[in-house]
C-alpha cells in the first residue's frame, strides 16, 4: 500500500509525520486551505462588481463594449492553454519525464508573460483614452452614471489578479528551476502538484473575470 | 472527517497501475475552448437578461471542468473538496446577504438615489 | 475540598534538558521551529500589546473623569480609543489565545511533536510583529482617529495618514490565516493512534473550529483594507458616495469579517474553560458531543450574523430583521456550552485555586455579555443603545469579562506546564478577586450610562453621566492594579517558583503526561490514546490514560 520507497520519499519525509503519505496528503490540506482564502479574498471584489452592475447597469453594459474583446478573448485562451501545459507538466514527472515537464513549465510561465503584456497594452489604451477608475475617469465614450466605478471595478480585479499571474509564475520558475536540478521524480513531486494547483486558480479567477467584464 | 489510518492522495492512486495517459487532459482543453468561443459569441448578442445567466453558467461549466479535472478534484481527498465547496458557499452568503439589503433599501438611500452622480466628459 | 497544592508530587522532577534550554542564544529562538518556542515568544508578544492597549484604556477613562476636557485635548481622544482598539483587537485578542496557547498545547493535545507546518509557523509569528509594528507604529505617527471600525467615508477622507496602519492590519490578517490553516492541518494529520475526533479535548475542537473561521474570514478584511487604502491614496471611489460609491457596503464588507472576528476571540476561551473546569471539577466535561459540536455551531451561525452592526447605518429593515434573528441563534449555542460547564460543576470535587475564580467569573460575565447580546440584537432595543456606552459594556463583558478572565485561567493553568514552576497561591487568589471585582465595577457602571444615553468615542458627555464615569474609572484602576500585581508574582514564579512537576493539577489532558516543561521534541515516544477526553471517571479515580 505504501508507495514510498527508500531514500528518495524518505528524504523529504519531515520529523513530526510518521509517512510520506500522510506529509502529502498534509500539504495538499494545506493547499485547498491557502486556495479556500484566495477564493473569499477574490469574492469582494466579485462583490463589488456584483453590486455596482446592479446600481449602474447601463453604464457597466456600455463600458464593457469598449473593453478590447479580442485581448481579453486571447488572455483567455492562454490562460486556459497554461492550465494545459501546467496540468501535463504534472504528468509528465509522475512519468518520470523531467525535461518534458521542463519544457512544459516553460511555455506555462511564457504564457503568464503573453498574459501581462497583452494586459499592459490594454492599461496603456485606458490610460490614453482616460477610462480610468474613480476621480480620474475622463473616457468620452462612456457618459452613463456610474462609468467611473466600471472601470474602478475594472482596475482593482484585473489588477489584483495579475498580482497573482506575476506570484504564481514565480512559484512556477521556482519549481521548474527545481526541476531541472533534479529535485523530482516519480516518487516525490508534491511541489510541482501544488503550483499547479495555484496556477489553475489563477486561471480560474479569470475564467469569471472575463465575460463579467469584457462580455455582458 | 479524515481517520487516523488515511493514506490518500493522488499518490497512492497513480501508484497503482492504471495511472491515466495525458488525453484526458487535452480533451478537457478543446472544450475550454469551445466554451470560451461559445461565450464570447452569446456574450455579444442582445438577449436581455438571460445574457447574465448565460455568461455565468458557461463560466461555471468553465470553472467546474478546470477544478475537477486540471486540479483533480475528482481524485482529492473529501476534506479538501469540502474546503473548497465551502469558500465558494460562502462567497455566496456574503453576496446573498449586501443584495438582501441593496434590494430592500429605500431607493433614496442607494447611490442611483436623487439626485444621480454626473460623470464629466470631456 | 482539595488545595492544588496536595495534588502535586512530592519530588517534582525539572528536566534538566528541555525545550527551553535545548538550543542557546538570541539566534537559536528568532529561527526556532520548535512550537512551544514559538508560543513563549508570542506570549511575550501579545503582553507587551496587552500593556500597551491597557495604558491607552486607561488614558482614555482619566480623560474620561470629567465632563470636559481633562488631560488631553479632542483630537487625541480620537487617537486614543483608536489605539486602544486596534492594538486590542489585533494585536492581543485574535492572536493571544491561539498564538499561545494554541501553539504551545495542540501538538502535545495531539501526541504530535509539533505543528503541521513548524516554518509557516515561525512566519505566522514574523507576521504578526511586522504587522503590528506598522499598525502602531502608523497610528502613532499618523495621528489615526478613525476608530478600529475604519469607515468609509471618514477613513479615505481624513487627513490623517492611514496607510501603515491599514498594511499592517493587512499582514496580521496573513498571520491569522496561516496559522488558522497549520492549526486545521495539524488536527486532521497529526492526531496520535486511538485519537480519533471524539476523544480529543475540547480546547482542541475550540481551536478547529476558530481556525476555520480564520481562514474563511480574514481574507475579506485583508482586501477592504487595502480597498480603503487605495481608495484613500487613489480616490477610485468605491465608497464614495459623491463618485457614485456606497459606504454601506464598506460596512457589509468590513462587517463579514468583524463579526465572525469575535468568535475568533471567544471560541477559543470557551475552549480553554472546558479544559480547565474538568481539572477543577476534576469530573468529565458534561455533554461532551454537545459542547464540541457547539463550537462549530458558533463559527457556522457567525458568519451570517454581521448585518446587526448596521441597524442605524441605512441598512434595509429587512436585512434588520433577517440579521437580528439569525444573531439570536448564536445565544443558542452559547447558552448549550454554559449549562454544560454549569453541571460540569454539579457534584464535582471542586479544587479551590486562581483558574477556578477566572472561570467562575467567566461563567457569570458570560451568561450577562450574551444577554445583552440578545438585547442588543434586537433592532427596536439597538436603535437607542447603538454607538452608546452599553454596546462597549456589551462587547467589553465578553472580550473582558469572558476572554481575558480564560485567558488568565489558561495562564495559571499551563504556566507549570510551560515553565515547570508554580506561581504563589495567595497572591493568584487575591489578584483573581481583584480582576474580577475591578471588571465588574468598571463596565456595569458603563451599561447604565449607556442606557442613560451617553454616546461613545466621544470626547465630552454631560453632567449628570459624572458619577458613573468615575464609578467606571475607579473600577478601571482596580483592574489595572490586579494585573500588576498578576506580572509581578508571575515573573517572580519564573525563577523562584517551586517546581510544579509534571502534573501538578492532576490534570487528564495528554498535554499534561509529559515533563514540565516538555522536551524539545515533546513526547519520548508517540503516545497511544486508549481513553476518552478528560476522563475523571470518578473524582480521585485513577485512570491509564496515555501509553508513552
Amino acid at each position: 500500500m505504501s508507495s514510498s520507497d527508500g531514500h528518495a520519499a524518505n528524504a523529504h519525509l519531515a520529523h513530526h509525520f510518521d509517512t510520506i503519505e500522510r506529509q502529502d496528503y498534509a500539504v495538499r490540506l494545506g493547499m485547498w486551505l491557502f486556495l479556500a482564502t484566495e477564493v473569499l479574498l477574490f469574492a469582494g471584489l466579485f462583490l463589488g462588481y456584483t453590486v455596482y452592475r446592479h446600481f449602474y447597469h447601463e453604464a457597466f453594459h456600455e463600458a464593457s463594449r469598449h473593453l478590447d474583446l479580442w485581448a481579453g478573448a486571447t488572455n483567455t485562451v492562454v490562460l486556459i492553454t497554461s492550465s494545459l501545459s501546467v496540468a501535463l507538466a504534472y504528468w509528465a514527472i509522475k512519468q518520470d519525464k523531467q525535461k518534458l515537464c521542463a519544457g512544459l513549465l516553460v511555455f506555462t510561465i511564457a504564457c503568464a508573460l503573453v498574459f501581462l503584456a497583452i494586459k499592459a497594452i490594454e492599461y496603456h489604451h485606458k490610460f490614453e483614452e482616460g477610462a480610468l477608475p474613480g476621480a480620474w475617469y475622463h473616457y468620452s465614450e462612456v457618459t452613463a452614471p456610474g462609468a467611473n466605478l466600471y472601470y474602478t471595478i475594472y482596475f482593482l480585479s484585473t489588477g489584483l489578479h495579475a498580482i497573482h499571474v506575476i506570484v504564481g509564475m514565480s512559484i512556477l520558475i521556482w519549481v521548474l528551476a527545481r526541476v531541472l536540478k533534479g529535485h523530482f521524480s516519480s516518487t516525490y513531486f508534491v511541489p510541482v502538484e501544488l503550483g499547479g494547483l495555484y496556477w489553475h486558480l489563477v486561471d480560474l479567477v479569470w475564467i469569471f473575470l472575463f465575460p463579467l467584464l469584457y462580455l455582458i | 472527517m479524515a481517520e487516523i489510518t488515511e493514506n490518500r492522495g493522488p499518490n497512492a492512486v497513480h501508484a497503482d497501475a492504471h495511472a491515466h495517459g495525458p488525453g484526458r487532459y487535452f480533451v478537457v482543453w478543446i472544450l475550454l475552448l469551445i466554451f470560451t468561443g461559445t461565450t464570447v459569441i452569446t456574450g455579444r448578442m442582445d438577449l436581455g437578461d438571460f445574457n447574465i445567466v448565460l455568461a455565468l453558467v458557461i463560466a461555471s461549466v468553465k470553472a467546474a471542468l478546470v477544478v475537477l479535472f486540471f486540479m483533480h478534484m475528482t481524485e482529492a481527498a473529501g476534506t479538501n473538496r469540502l474546503i473548497f465547496v465551502v469558500s465558494v458557499i460562502f462567497t455566496i452568503v456574503m453576496m446573498t446577504g449586501v443584495f438582501g439589503d441593496l434590494l430592500t433599501r429605500n431607493p433614496m438611500t442607494l447611490p442611483t438615489g436623487n439626485p444621480p452622480v454626473q460623470i464629466q466628459a470631456e | 475540598m482539595s488545595q492544588p497544592n496536595q495534588l502535586s508530587d512530592d519530588n517534582p522532577v525539572y528536566p534538566a534538558v528541555n525545550y527551553l534550554n535545548a538550543d542557546r542564544g538570541v539566534w537559536s529562538w528568532l529561527t526556532t521551529v520548535d512550537h512551544k518556542r514559538i508560543a513563549i515568544m508570542y506570549l511575550v508578544s501579545v503582553l507587551i500589546a496587552f500593556l500597551l492597549g491597557g495604558i491607552f484604556a486607561m488614558a482614555l477613562r482619566v480623560e474620561l473623569l470629567t465632563p470636559g476636557p481633562t488631560i488631553m485635548g479632542a483630537n487625541t481622544y480620537n487617537r486614543m480609543f483608536t489605539l486602544h482598539g486596534v492594538v486590542m483587537i489585533f494585536l492581543f485578542m485574535i492572536p493571544a489565545i491561539p498564538g499561545v496557547f494554541g501553539n504551545f498545547c495542540l501538538p502535545l493535545m495531539l501526541g504530535a511533536k509539533d505543528v503541521a507546518f513548524p516554518k509557516l509557523n515561525l512566519l505566522s509569528l514574523y507576521l504578526y510583529w511586522t504587522g503590528a509594528t506598522l499598525a502602531l507604529a502608523g497610528m502613532i505617527m499618523g495621528g489615526t482617529d478613525t476608530g478600529w471600525t475604519f469607515y468609509a467615508p471618514y477613513s479615505t477622507t481624513t487627513p490623517m495618514t492611514l496607510f501603515p496602519v491599514l498594511l499592517g492590519v493587512f499582514i496580521l490578517g496573513f498571520s491569522s490565516i496561516l496559522t488558522g490553516l497549520n492549526f486545521i492541518v495539524t488536527i486532521h494529520t497529526l492526531r496520535a493512534p486511538g485519537l480519533g475526533w471524539m476523544r480529543m479535548q475540547l480546547f482542541v475542537w475550540a481551536i478547529y473550529a476558530t481556525s476555520i473561521i480564520q481562514v474563511l474570514a480574514t481574507p475579506v478584511i485583508g482586501l477592504t483594507v487595502m480597498l480603503v487604502g487605495i481608495e484613500k491614496v487613489g480616490h477610485f471611489g468605491l465608497f464614495d458616495p459623491s463618485r457614485g460609491g456606497d459606504p454601506v457596503l464598506f460596512q457589509h464588507m468590513f462587517w463579514f469579517y468583524s463579526h465572525p472576528a469575535v468568535y475568533i476571540m471567544v471560541l477559543p476561551a470557551m475552549g480553554v474553560i472546558s479544559d480547565v473546569i474538568a481539572a477543577f471539577a476534576r469530573k468529565n466535561v458534561f455533554g461532551y458531543k454537545a459542547v464540541a459540536y457547539s463550537s462549530l455551531g458558533i463559527a457556522f451561525v457567525g458568519f451570517f450574523a454581521w448585518g446587526h452592526h448596521m441597524f442605524v447605518s441605512g441598512q434595509s429593515p429587512t436585512d434588520d430583521g433577517a440579521f437580528a434573528a439569525i444573531s439570536m441563534l448564536v445565544g443558542v449555542f452559547t447558552a448549550i456550552k454554559v449549562f454544560n460547564w454549569v453541571a460540569t460543576l454539579y457534584k464535582g470535587s471542586i479544587v479551590v485555586g486562581a483558574p477556578l475564580v477566572y472561570i467562575c467569573g467567566f461563567l457569570f460575565f458570560t451568561v450577562f455579555g450574551g444577554m445583552t447580546g440578545i438585547a442588543v440584537a434586537t433592532v427596536s432595543l439597538d436603535v437607542h443603545w447603538h454607538d452608546t456606552y452599553f454596546v462597549i459594556a456589551h462587547f467589553h463583558f465578553i472580550m473582558v469579562g469572558a476572554v481575558i478572565m480564560a485567558f488568565l485561567a489558561a495562564l495559571h493553568y499551563w504556566f507549570p506546564k510551560m515553565f515547570g514552576r508554580m506561581y504563589h497561591e495567595g497572591w493568584a487568589m487575591v489578584s483573581a478577586a481583584l480582576i474580577v471585582l475591578g471588571f465588574a465595577a468598571t463596565f456595569i457602571p458603563q451599561f447604565l450610562v449607556g442606557n442613560a444615553g451617553m454616546p461613545r468615542r466621544y470626547y465630552m458627555y454631560p453632567e449628570r453621566f459624572q458619577s458613573l464615569n468615575v464609578a467606571s474609572t475607579a473600577g478601571a484602576s482596580l483592574l489595572a492594579f490586579g494585573f500588576i500585581i498578576i506580572a509581578i508574582y508571575l515573573i517572580y514564579a519564573l525563577i523562584h517558583g517551586r517546581l510544579a512537576g509534571d502534573n501538578p493539577w492532576d490534570s487528564r489532558g495528554i498535554e499534561w503526561m509529559t515533563t514540565s516543561p516538555p522536551d524539545k521534541h515533546n513526547f519520548h515516544e508517540t503516545p497511544v490514546i486508549t481513553v476518552d477526553p478528560h476522563s475523571y471517571q470518578n473524582p480521585g479515580e485513577e485512570v491509564e490514560h496515555v501509553v508513552i
